[in-house]
């Protein structure tokens, strides 16, 4: 295995150990030991994919904070904060298989992918980050944005750091638009104040226009997208917004005038406004205007999106 | 019936819309089981086998849970495709790779159509499979010359050795209700207009036998069904006088513990109150919205 394979297999395995899965720990040993003993068919890596359901923990890996932190120091971007028990299992098998044999890996990767179920899927995409030759994963990650199971959806886009790093400008607009568009957090999408441009930018402002003219709210995190020197357009839009009654998304706009520098119009905005609204704005105004600022004025976090959400258009 | 909630074991949901999603859920339905099946019209490739068993296991699961509805699946190769026997051959070998999924109950549905060759030798080798890793097997009874295929799939499951208590049989009437019990397997009847059981009739075999070994299920798929047969019977049972424990036994307990012995149910969380996501709550538009789906009529003959 290489260091940086080694290093996060024993932080999902110190992870594992802290959380009491030893029985999970014991099976996915075992299971590594098979692996780096020689050939492995492809059927067969998808297989104990399959049947690490049966050995590992059900429900959340919880790692601590500080163990978070840890992760971030290894990978920048990876935020292994909403893992499950059963994910970190098959995440340490794919990076047994990425050390058995880097060549043949997409290959391998892309069997398993084609026979997999809800929960695979999902480890899978968050495994896609840690892989040698990441840029062979880049369509899959790409499918990943396509897909309508918004649990696999956000497996693939947040807390990785693969789509940041590695999708093209299509798929990674793609990717934001989405989030934005059914529900998913966009302020978890890792490295997007990097990359966030004018064009997605435009494409955000467009959204808005179409949801205005549907008399329909506007998620609070497609503020995000407005970054660096303010358009007139932009100033409009977010007018509109902080002229409306929808808090959330008002808080989402004054934070966005944070991002733009717009430290005149927050200072206006101080004056006549309270509640929630006025200490979004104050934090705006000592600079607390990054992603992670975004956390605040997201849609809670729930276990599933709306039907509605997941269309097939 | 507020409270009331129903396990459904045998829907075919791929063929469903969100509308039955909804209506289910408002009727109490909180989990159900899709058997694997054919689609109305023959596959001609494994690859078409290979999606429809991915979309079980995912896109479908997902669809379900967005409704609060948890979804279960059994995997097999159908009767009527068995009789294609090169395209079952192949079908047979990429099995495996689905059957020992997570969520994946049993083998299923598998047995007879026309009582075939190879039908049988489909129907064996399934069998022999769930035997070796020691799962559950839902048998599709055939609609012509019933009895006799019900029969027979029991003197093969034992042939094999299939544990009778890991064993249902599906699509039962009064005329087959008995041989089953006999054998020790479990009794499904599936409340499907015109063509099964009416609800009525479900509700005169559990006075007559008890509802011990009894499973209701809709089969509910792409022909005219109804996927609230399950809490339909239920509730008739209730009003004509049929014990609460019986009703509880017969669309949720046995279902339960039958397909219980996957490992793959996990009674406390279904136990737990569904859980609305809160995200459906901002947008005001939650998925459970609207009047209660009404149960309060029969499903005919």
């Amino acid at each position: 295995m290489t260091e940086h394979l080694q290093g996060v297999d024993q932080w999902i395995r110190d992870a594992l150990v802290v959380g009491g899965h030893s029985k999970a720990v014991e099976w996915s040993d075992a299971e590594i030991r098979r692996a780096s003993g020689g050939e492995l068919s492809d059927a067969s890596f998808a297989q104990t994919l399959s049947l690490a359901s049966r050995f590992a923990p059900r429900g959340r890996l919880e790692p601590s904070a500080e163990a978070c932190e840890a992760a971030a120091g290894l990978l920048e971007g990876w935020n292994p904060e909403r893992w499950t028990g059963l994910e970190a299992v098959r995440v340490r098998w794919v990076l047994a298989r990425a050390a058995a044999d880097a060549d043949s890996l997409p290959g391998a990767i892309e069997e398993a992918f084609r026979f997999a179920d809800e929960g695979e899927l999902c480890a899978l995409y968050r495994s896609l980050q840690f892989l040698p030759g990441p840029e062979r994963f880049a369509w899959r990650a790409g499918e990943g944005c396509r897909t309508n199971m918004m649990s696999v959806f956000e497996a693939n886009g947040c807390d990785t750091a693969f789509p940041v790093a590695h999708l093209d400008d299509v798929g990674w607009r793609q990717l934001c638009v989405k989030a934005l568009f059914s529900g998913a957090p966009l302020w978890r999408v890792s490295g997007f104040d990097q990359r966030v441009d004018a064009e997605l930018g435009r494409m955000a402002l467009d959204l808005v226009e179409e949801r205005r003219a549907a008399g329909r709210s506007i998620t609070p995190e497609l503020w995000m997208c407005l970054r660096g020197e303010p358009t007139p357009r932009a100033l409009v839009a977010l007018d509109a917004e902080l002229g409306g009654d929808d808090e959330l998304s008002s808080c989402g706009a004054a934070l966005a005038l944070g991002r733009l520098g717009c430290q005149d119009r927050l200072r206006v905005l101080e004056a006549s406004s309270s509640g929630r609204l006025l200490e979004t704005t104050r934090s705006a105004l000592a600079g607390h205007h990054a992603q992670a600022a975004f956390g605040a004025v997201s849609i809670p976090e729930g276990a599933t999106p709306t039907p509605e959400q997941a269309s097939a258009d | 019936m507020d409270k009331a909630r129903f396990f459904d074991p045998h829907a075919h949901m791929t063929s469903r819309t969100t509308d039955d999603y909804e209506r289910m859920a408002a009727a109490g339905v909180r989990a159900l089981i899709e058997p694997a099946f054919w689609l109305g019209q023959p596959r001609t490739n494994v690859g078409s086998f290979i999606d429809y068993y991915s979309s079980l296991v995912g896109w479908e699961r997902f669809r379900a849970s967005q409704f609060g509805i948890t979804h279960y699946c059994a995997i097999g190769l159908n009767s009527k495709e068995a009789n294609d026997e090169g395209l079952a051959r192949e079908v047979l070998e990429i099995l495996p790779r689905f059957a020992l999924k997570e969520g994946v109950v049993a083998i299923g549905e598998i047995g007879y159509d026309e009582i075939t060759e190879a039908e049988e030798k489909a129907y064996q080798w399934q069998l022999q499979f769930a035997k070796d890793h020691d799962m559950v097997v839902m048998v599709h009874s055939p609609h012509r010359d019933k009895k006799r295929g019900i029969i027979r799939s029991l003197d093969v499951a034992k042939e094999i050795g299939i544990d009778m208590e890991k064993l249902v049989i599906d699509h039962n009437n009064e005329e087959t209700v008995e041989d089953v019990l006999d054998a020790g397997a479990w009794a499904a009847f599936t409340i499907y207009p015109h063509t099964k059981m009416g609800s009525q009739r479900m509700v005169d075999l559990t006075k007559k036998y008890g509802a011990e070994r009894f499973i209701v299920d809709s089969s509910c798929d792409w022909g005219v069904s109804d996927p609230l047969s399950v809490p339909k019977t239920a509730k008739m049972m209730l009003d004509q006088g049929v014990s609460p424990e019986a009703v509880e036994q017969a669309t949720w307990g046995n279902a339960a513990k039958a397909y219980g012995y996957s490992g793959q149910i996990d009674m406390d969380a279904l136990g737990e109150a569904v859980v609305v996501d809160q995200r459906e709550l901002f947008s005001d538009n939650s998925v459970l919205r609207g009047q209660p789906a009404r149960v309060d009529g029969e499903v005919p003959n």
